[in-house]
């Protein structure tokens, strides 16, 4: 059964430190991510996402989709690895990280604009 | 790693009697229309239903045995037209086109399903044809998800600007944010420059 959404006043905006983040598998980050978006903050990770982890998140996202929450609105900068760093990461199993992540409910979170280099957002305060 | 390997060695040593051709991109691009367009051009048939109501396909539409032919060449395909993907879907959306509370909710849970269906389809097909509406700011992170992870896959890409018959159409915005990929513009509904992308997947596959 769908939560009642409680009044807020304002938009909770969380941020998340690399060193945070590191300990954790991405199905915790993703659950972590999950709970808060859907207690209506907004995320900050200072670490990017690769396609694979997008995908899960957008898949996460519709199956918790009901009528409260309508999915997620994200962004970010993404880590631009050289050859040579892809070549290694795909031997060693370990991407370079390095980025950002915004993400929050599509209720809470507007894109304005996106490039490769910036980034606009709207917060809505309902 | 080992899935580029796995493809690789298909490639190498297996020739696929059938291709699957998905069309994918965010809802209201076009790929119905498109696939439309292509299933009449070489069945004499239409696939689906279009329609300016977002996430109109909720389910995978399949047309088998399609022998597209262009510049001498002919390839065997299924022809996928994949619900459109996106990071929402709001009911309230629907109510907006006119749809009622009930229906609404009812359609909404079944393009969520349809979402995830796409996404799952990304690792079972073999030629991809990305639609973007000309229209509209090509730099999402459903486009770039899209494509980052077919890239991974080394699955043949074809970026598809469609609506081009429309007065603010930017196709060249599309080929500036993705420069990377093989690129085309069209008009599905107005059947224009179609034999280019014929061309295109035949090449590409």
């Amino acid at each position: 059964m769908a939560k009642k959404k409680k009044k807020k006043d304002g938009v909770k905006i969380e941020f998340l430190s690399k060193l945070r983040l590191q300990e954790k598998a991405f199905e915790e980050k993703l659950d972590l991510i999950m709970d808060s978006v859907k207690d209506e903050n907004i995320l900050v990770l200072e670490e990017a996402l690769n396609a694979e982890e997008k995908a899960q998140l957008i898949e996460k996202s519709m199956e918790e989709c009901d009528e409260d929450f309508p999915g997620v609105e994200f962004s970010g900068f993404d880590s631009r690895e050289n050859w040579f760093e892809r070549i290694l990461a795909s031997i060693t199993g370990k991407e370079k990280k390095d980025g950002l992540l915004i993400v929050g409910s599509s209720d809470v979170m507007e894109k304005v604009k996106e490039d490769k280099d910036a980034i606009s957002m709207i917060a809505k305060l309902e | 790693m080992f899935k580029k390997l796995k493809r690789l060695f298909a490639n190498l040593f297996g020739k696929k009697d059938e291709i699957k051709l998905g069309i994918y991109g965010p809802p209201n691009t076009g790929k119905t229309t498109l696939a439309n367009r292509i299933s009449e051009e070489f069945t004499g048939e239409e696939m689906g239903t279009a329609s300016e109501v977002p996430h109109e396909t909720r389910v995978v539409q399949k047309k088998e045995k399609v022998r597209l032919q262009s510049n001498g060449k002919e390839i065997s395909m299924n022809l996928l037209d994949m619900p459109g993907i996106s990071t929402k879907v709001d009911y309230k959306e629907f109510v907006e086109h006119g749809i009622n509370e009930d229906e609404a909710k009812v359609r909404s849970k079944e393009a969520t399903k349809g979402v995830v269906e796409a996404i799952k389809w990304l690792d079972k097909v073999d030629a991809v044809l990305v639609v973007f509406d000309s229209t509209e700011d090509p730099y999402t992170q459903v486009n770039v998800t899209i494509l980052g992870n077919l890239e991974a896959k080394d699955i043949p890409i074809i970026l598809v600007a469609n609506k081009t018959d429309l007065d603010d159409a930017e196709p060249e915005s599309i080929k500036d944010a993705f420069p990377q990929y093989n690129f085309t513009k069209i008009s599905a509904k107005e059947k224009e420059n179609m034999e280019d992308l014929y061309k295109k997947v035949v090449e590409s596959v």
